[in-house]
């Protein structure tokens, strides 16, 4: 007999021996002894199935979603309640917008109703049928104004942080709770450094800004500034700093600036 | 087999393709220069010649088809248990069955190691949110997942996989009952179950549209920022 063969009968007989031993230990409704000789099963088996985890109600896991429909946002899970902002599918830089969701799905009669964290600082209800899918993120940046730095925690651990300029008196990086919006590399804008991550936060003293006003956390042409508060309201990193952000921070990670 | 025109559009990083048995080249080159050593070592085999045969590569691919039907089981459940929405026996439902479903995705991708294919991304489009939409698409899931291990569980070659993918499939036949239980559902319909062939699964889930594409949150468009 050829010796892969041979190989392969050994190979089956195990396999019913196996079975054999998993339905008579089964029926017997006993599992090995503690310090009992391995049988072939243990030796052979090769998917050992963990046993079943309850999911991880990790505190700092938070779920964002991109905008899949423009919509307006309502103070309250109904259609009719005020609004409280217009949403869009875009950013000023054309990448698909996204939402940070906050707390459990609602549900109505006239449909799913989710509360969210919107781009320009706001808190409002959209109807679930305007997002797309959740992709979930366990990390956090957060800004210190009076320290000048940033600092990125991954569930609820510091794994960066860095020095950083912000808003100089006269326009303010604005304090609060936001999130990043998106990520914008391989462009030509020296003053932005390599990297820069778009923000959920207006600066409150740029309104008139072409697309809004909005923060971006960034690397820059002018380190000798950085730390300071010299921006427009962006919060500005050394581009290695913001180089090595990059590696680790997501579109969708909240951002707290205090 | 190649992919399906339909079906390409949902799956722009190769995810369903490479499940499904479609290799591209670069896995096949992947796969040629890790010699299917990452395969090899878990099964517990010589790392001679007989670790490439295809009969190695066949259960491979079974197994990372079997991940990916557990990939999506496990975000459905884990998305439903998530959004909170559900209640009583159907949140039960959710949660046990979706630790389950998360073992049954650890088992494979710790068998697989560096040759497990990446998890889709998914978009369940308020399934998970709604009773009446959750009942009604964990049903078919799990007759899928059920119908679909049927199929592939006689291809497998290693008879410790053939034993593990006996002791999944049973499970996912008690979920199967126990939701068509809660969705008012005759358990078990008939006395033989029918298999169901990878192209009519891959069929179905697309036809689902639950896996999507990333959406694009990166660019390279001059920043608009305050600066």
């Amino acid at each position: 007999m050829p010796p892969g063969r041979l190989t392969r009968l050994l190979a089956l007989v195990a396999g019913a021996l196996v079975s054999v031993a998993v339905v008579a230990g089964s029926l017997a409704g006993s599992h090995a002894a503690p310090g009992a000789p391995a049988g072939p099963f243990a030796e052979t088996q090769t998917i050992a199935i963990p046993p079943p985890r309850p999911l991880r109600t990790d505190p700092h896991l938070v779920r964002w979603a991109p905008v899949n429909v423009a919509t307006v946002a309502r103070s309250a899970p109904r259609a009719g309640a005020p609004a409280v902002a217009k949403v869009a599918r875009r950013t000023p830089e054309g990448t698909v917008d996204v939402v940070l969701v906050l707390g459990h799905s609602h549900v109505t009669p006239a449909g799913v109703w989710l509360r969210a964290r919107l781009p320009g600082g706001r808190v409002g209800w959209l109807p679930r049928r305007t997002l797309g899918g959740y992709t979930v993120v366990t990390t956090r940046l957060v800004v210190d104004r009076r320290r000048l730095t940033a600092t990125l925690l991954r569930r609820g651990r510091r794994v960066f942080r860095a020095p950083v300029a912000v808003g100089r008196p006269g326009s303010p990086t604005p304090a609060g709770r936001f999130y990043v919006r998106v990520a914008l590399r391989h462009y030509r804008s020296p003053m932005y450094g390599p990297l820069a991550f778009g923000t959920s936060a207006r600066a409150p003293g740029v309104t008139d800004w072409p697309a809004g006003g909005f923060v971006g956390v960034h690397g820059t042409d002018r380190p000798e500034l950085i730390p300071g508060r010299v921006s427009h309201g962006c919060i500005r990193l050394r581009n290695a700093d913001v180089v090595r952000l990059g590696r680790l921070m997501t579109v969708g990670t909240p951002v707290t600036v205090r | 087999m190649s992919l399906p025109g339909w079906l390409a559009p949902y799956d722009r990083d190769g995810a369903i393709a490479e499940a499904f048995g479609v290799f591209t080249r670069r896995h096949a080159l992947h796969a040629a220069a890790a010699g299917v050593s990452a395969a090899a070592g878990v099964h517990g085999l010589a790392a001679d010649a007989q670790a490439a045969s295809s009969s190695d590569r066949g259960d491979v691919a079974v197994l990372n088809y079997a991940l990916t039907l557990e990939y999506i089981q496990a975000a459905f459940y884990s998305e439903a248990e998530r959004a909170g929405a559900l209640r009583g026996p159907l949140a039960e439902q959710a949660r046990v069955v979706g630790a389950h479903e998360r073992a049954h995705v650890a088992a494979f991708r710790r068998v697989l190691g560096t040759q497990a294919v990446a998890a889709p991304r998914f978009d369940f489009r308020g399934t998970t949110e709604d009773a009446d939409a959750f009942r009604k698409t964990a049903v078919a899931f799990e007759d899928l997942a059920v119908a679909a291990y049927k199929d592939q569980i006689p291809l497998l070659q290693q008879p410790a996989f053939l034993a593990a993918a006996v002791a999944i499939h049973s499970v996912e036949a008690r979920h199967a009952a126990w939701i068509r239980r809660l969705a008012g559902v005759l358990p078990a319909a008939h006395a033989f179950d029918d298999p169901l062939p990878r192209a009519e699964v891959a069929r179905l889930v697309a036809s689902t549209r639950f896996v999507v594409s990333r959406p694009r949150t990166t660019g390279a468009g001059a920043p608009r920022l305050t600066g």
